[in-house]
């Protein structure tokens, strides 16, 4: 059966096409692009929310859109068990809505952070299950407010209930830090308990194809499909 | 009208006349208003037209040249690129947050007016010596500026360039740059085509900023200015613009739009104004119908350049739909009046015309001047002592300065690979954007080099058109285009008039020989304060391409034991204005000796071996030779922990600069072909070194890889801090 997957366009979003173009490029089935105001979502294996500056991020960032029409059809979605990926922009709505734990807030340095990041996996899980243990991804950050914060007790939660899919680390070579933007312990991906929504940072959508200058953003999508 | 409220309006009292000898009558307040939008240096260049005219615009690619609100080239089949750069320098210099931000605003709206899709921005920043708290906070605000609007809008910044000198004091430069992709057969132009089609406004409410905005960009400012000049800075809404933009872009890909054209300096005014005389009609609108933010009077909302605000011609019958499509982006959207038959532009408000002109005084009447201008004197041939200088203390004074260091400080506050198309990020000699759904990639730089042109104009700017054409063939994109943003301070002063003319020339002559028109471009005078002019800086985007991504090449050292082969000849130091300046031999403008002259033929000889060479997959990586030398450009080539070892009989020749100079990397079994290849073409070229693992080398003197990297990476953010 083919994989059939969906890109929720908000308002401000800006990466809602090149979720699209990840996931046709991908996975090989249909792929939807559906508007904030819609009600219903047609049944489909993977929701993305995209990354961008939803509603200006006015408020907060992912504040105005976690109340969009189209949330209650994500949650939804998710409690069928189905798989929900936030990235950036998503990640920061994810945790609004309350779906994930914990809040993104300003980078240490309080400024956009733009750049290559490297990451690896902390705990298994659908989503990164073909990375080996050891393996270290390359992948685009950008973001304003990417820096994970949660309460000693949540972050216990995390760990206890292995639901940190990704971290950030050193990379092969020299000048490359690991806390890139003061998230705590290094988080850059996490999970629900049930481990089918995974909001993370990095944009694995802008390193899947031969010039992206790494190809590693394209192992959570072969890890789904498997 | 006094003279007084007349030389506030920024016209002389000689423009006054004319314009009151032709309309035989007295103006309005808000007539006035117009003219003194119209007829600065901004919007009709009536210093810089005469010589602006004798640049080369057109040949068989230029699908657009200079006159609608971006330039246009032709990539083959049904896909055209779009490109403009523009200068928001005197409001960045007094917000410079919301003055650069709306810059980048502002090119990204020329781009999308004409139906393509926005898809990379540059920026050129220049500011003054950074020792002062005043540069570091234009610094951080500029920066944060264009960022904060790139970033939300969602285009990625994909290059530039930084300068500090102190000519930059009390002027610093903004220019933004942007590139959209456009259908060929789905282009738009501001002339609008039905009589009885209606004026339709689209985007946000207008308020009370930047009232006199492109009359203030024509001014010298005098100190303490800045307080009193910061209301008529705009304030900018990138998330606004993104609706903005999407909404434009449905719009027109449905059909439903007849012609665009922009608010941009000197909002409706100049937007409609253009509009009418493009299609050599009349405009009617009704003041009373614009959406306000604020109660304004008629001459205000004239005036106004509130930010992300479109004006649109569309039929009768389209209204519905139209509005239907933009309630959806939730965007303001008004039918605010239409075209006429009367080639007058006619405002009313409560059912009185406050305005009524004929369209041909304000824009074919303007004011055209032929300043005087002298020519730079001739230069004595001087001769300058750099015997104290080893190799140590030149490296240093390279990398103890801000011009050339890394400068990821700046560019990673911008996103530059969201759309996901970036196939080279800032920091490398061109960044390189890929078309989406295809394999054509475009190229693009932006260049200036305000020392050559000081030194003498002419010349110097065909240096400038000449790095940014090697910084296009060190990635093997062939040159096609150019936009320019002229920055110079008052053209009153002779002097300074001279250094347009004569630049401009330049211009013409480099451009027309490397077969790369001038599309589109903007003019930034007045950049001084009190006495003290800027530098000449009349930079240049150079847009290229090549069809096939796979024939790219990487600015970046590949492969341990690759050889270095340098291409070209040095000028020698005492030829080399930026290697006297930075190694601080003299820096007195008067002493520099005059510049070598320069040969476009081998530029182009040379260019056209190193594009054989890429497409044949002979090199493995190339940059281009400039300021700072050979040195600078193997420093610029490291990548992952690659360092290189490198033997040149005369030590100066690291860092001066070159003719038609460039570094190639090339495998050890290739050498021999691509040798035999550069030398039957008549290429100077010669074996320096190989690319070697965690070392620096440099005439068999060893220096600590690490501490030279960690400080051409790291320094930038030290000194600024």
């Amino acid at each position: 059966m083919s994989f059939k997957s969906a890109v929720i366009t908000f308002p401000g979003s800006n990466c809602d096409r090149d979720a699209l173009t990840y996931l046709k490029d991908l996975t090989n089935g249909e792929v939807l692009n559906i508007w904030h105001e819609e009600t219903s979502i047609p049944a489909v294996d993977l929701i993305i929310l995209p990354g961008g500056f939803s509603f200006g991020d006015y408020l907060r960032s992912g504040a105005m859109a976690s109340k969009s029409n189209i949330i209650p059809e994500i949650i939804k979605h998710s409690e069928s068990g189905k798989f929900l990926l936030g990235i950036c922009n998503g990640f920061q709505i994810l945790t609004e809505i309350g779906l994930l734990k914990g809040a993104l807030i300003q980078n240490k340095n309080l400024k956009f952070l733009g750049k290559d990041c490297f990451i690896r996996k902390k705990h298994e899980n659908k989503f990164n299950k073909f990375i080996k243990q050891d393996q270290v991804l390359q992948i685009p950050v950008a973001h304003n407010e990417g820096n994970f914060y949660c309460g000693e007790e949540d972050l216990k939660h995390l760990n206890d209930n292995g639901l940190i899919a990704f971290e950030y680390c050193k990379g092969s070579f020299s000048n490359s830090d690991e806390n890139i933007n003061g998230s705590i312990n290094n988080i850059a991906g996490i999970t629900n308990e049930q481990k089918n929504i995974l909001g993370m940072m990095p944009h694995p959508e802008r390193a899947y194809q031969s010039f992206h200058g790494s190809k590693d953003g394209k192992i959570i999508i072969e890890s789904l499909l498997s | 009208m006094n003279d007084e409220l007349i030389l506030q309006h920024g016209l002389t009292l000689n423009e006054f006349q004319i314009i009151k000898d032709y309309l035989k009558r007295d103006l309005t307040m808000e007539e006035l208003g117009i003219f003194s939008a119209m007829w600065n240096e901004h919007c009709c260049y009536k210093t810089s037209k005469k010589w602006l005219k004798k640049l080369p615009t057109n040949n068989d690619v230029v699908i657009q040249g200079p006159g609608e609100n971006a330039g246009i080239i032709d990539l083959e089949d049904n896909d055209g690129v779009a490109f403009k750069i523009e200068s928001h320098n005197h409001p960045s210099y007094i917000e410079p947050f919301n003055g650069s931000a709306t810059g980048v605003g502002g090119i990204l709206r020329d781009i999308f007016t004409m139906g393509a899709r926005p898809i990379a921005t540059l920026d050129s920043i220049r500011f003054g010596e950074i020792n002062t708290d005043k540069t570091k906070y234009l610094l951080n605000g500029v920066v944060h500026g264009i960022g904060h609007y790139g970033n939300c809008i969602g285009i990625p910044n994909i290059g530039g360039e930084s300068e500090f000198d102190s000519t930059y004091d009390f002027n610093n430069l903004v220019n933004a740059m942007a590139i959209g992709h456009v259908k060929k057969d789905a282009i738009f132009y501001s002339k609008p085509k039905t009589i009885g089609g209606l004026i339709v406004y689209i985007g946000s409410k207008t308020g009370k900023d930047g009232i006199h905005g492109a009359s203030m960009a024509s001014d010298v400012f005098s100190e303490n200015d800045e307080d009193d000049k910061r209301p008529s800075v705009q304030v900018g809404d990138p998330f606004m613009e993104k609706l903005l933009m999407e909404g434009c872009l449905e719009l027109m890909s449905s059909g439903l739009i007849e012609s665009m054209q922009d608010m941009g300096a000197a909002g409706i005014t100049s937007s409609s104004v253009e509009m009418a005389s493009k299609g050599n009609v009349g405009v009617l609108i009704d003041l009373d119908k614009i959406p306000l933010r604020q109660p304004l009077s008629p001459y205000e909302i004239l005036l106004s350049e509130s930010q992300e605000r479109m004006l649109a011609v569309i039929e009768k019958d389209n209204d519905t739909k139209v509005r239907e499509i933009l309630k959806k982006w939730q965007i303001d959207y008004e039918v605010i009046g239409e075209i006429t038959d009367s080639k007058n532009v006619v405002f009313t408000s409560k059912n009185k015309q406050v305005v009524n002109l004929p369209v041909n005084i304000i824009v074919d009447d303007a004011p055209e001047y032929d300043r005087e201008f002298y020519l730079p004197r001739k230069r004595n041939k001087k001769d300058f002592d750099c015997t104290h200088l080893n190799l140590e203390k030149m490296i240093n004074n390279l990398l103890d300065n801000l011009n050339y260091l890394d400068k990821s400080w700046i560019y990673n506050q911008y996103d530059s690979t969201v759309m996901g198309d970036t196939v080279k990020e800032p920091g490398q000699s061109t960044g390189i954007i890929k078309l989406h759904d295809s394999q054509k990639v475009i190229g693009a730089t932006t260049d200036c080099n305000p020392l050559y042109i000081r030194i003498n104009p002419e010349l110097g700017m065909i240096y400038t058109v000449v790095e940014a054409y090697r910084n296009l063939i060190s990635s093997n994109i062939k040159p096609i285009a150019i936009t320019n943003n002229l920055n110079f301070a008052s053209p009153l002063d002779p002097n300074i008039m001279g250094e347009i003319v004569l630049s401009i020339n330049g211009l013409k002559k480099s451009a027309s020989k490397l077969n790369t028109p001038i599309v589109s471009g903007n003019v930034s005078l007045y950049n001084q304060t009190n006495d003290l002019p800027i530098n000449p800086t009349p930079v240049i985007g150079m847009v290229g391409s090549n069809l096939n991504i796979n024939k790219i090449i990487s600015n970046k050292f590949q492969n341990d034991g690759d050889i270095i082969v340098s291409i070209g000849e040095s000028l020698g130091y005492l030829n080399s204005p930026y290697f006297l300046k930075d190694q601080k031999i003299t820096k007195e403008i008067n002493t520099f000796n005059e510049l070598e002259d320069i040969d476009l033929e081998n530029e182009i000889l040379t260019a056209n071996s190193i594009m054989y060479l890429a497409d044949n997959k002979m090199i493995q990586s190339c940059n281009d030779v400039f300021r700072g030398g050979i040195f600078m450009s193997l420093i610029k080539m490291i990548e992952k922990d690659y360092g290189f070892t490198v033997d040149l009989p005369n030590k100066f020749d690291l860092f001066c600069e070159y003719r038609a100079g460039y570094i190639i990397t090339v495998k050890e079994d290739e050498l021999s072909k691509v040798c035999n290849y550069l030398s039957k073409n008549n290429v100077s070229h010669s074996n320096i070194g190989l690319v070697s693992n965690e070392t620096i080398k440099i005439n068999s003197k060893v220096f600590d890889y690490f501490e030279i990297k960690g400080k051409y990476l790291d320094n930038f953010e030290k000194i600024i801090n």
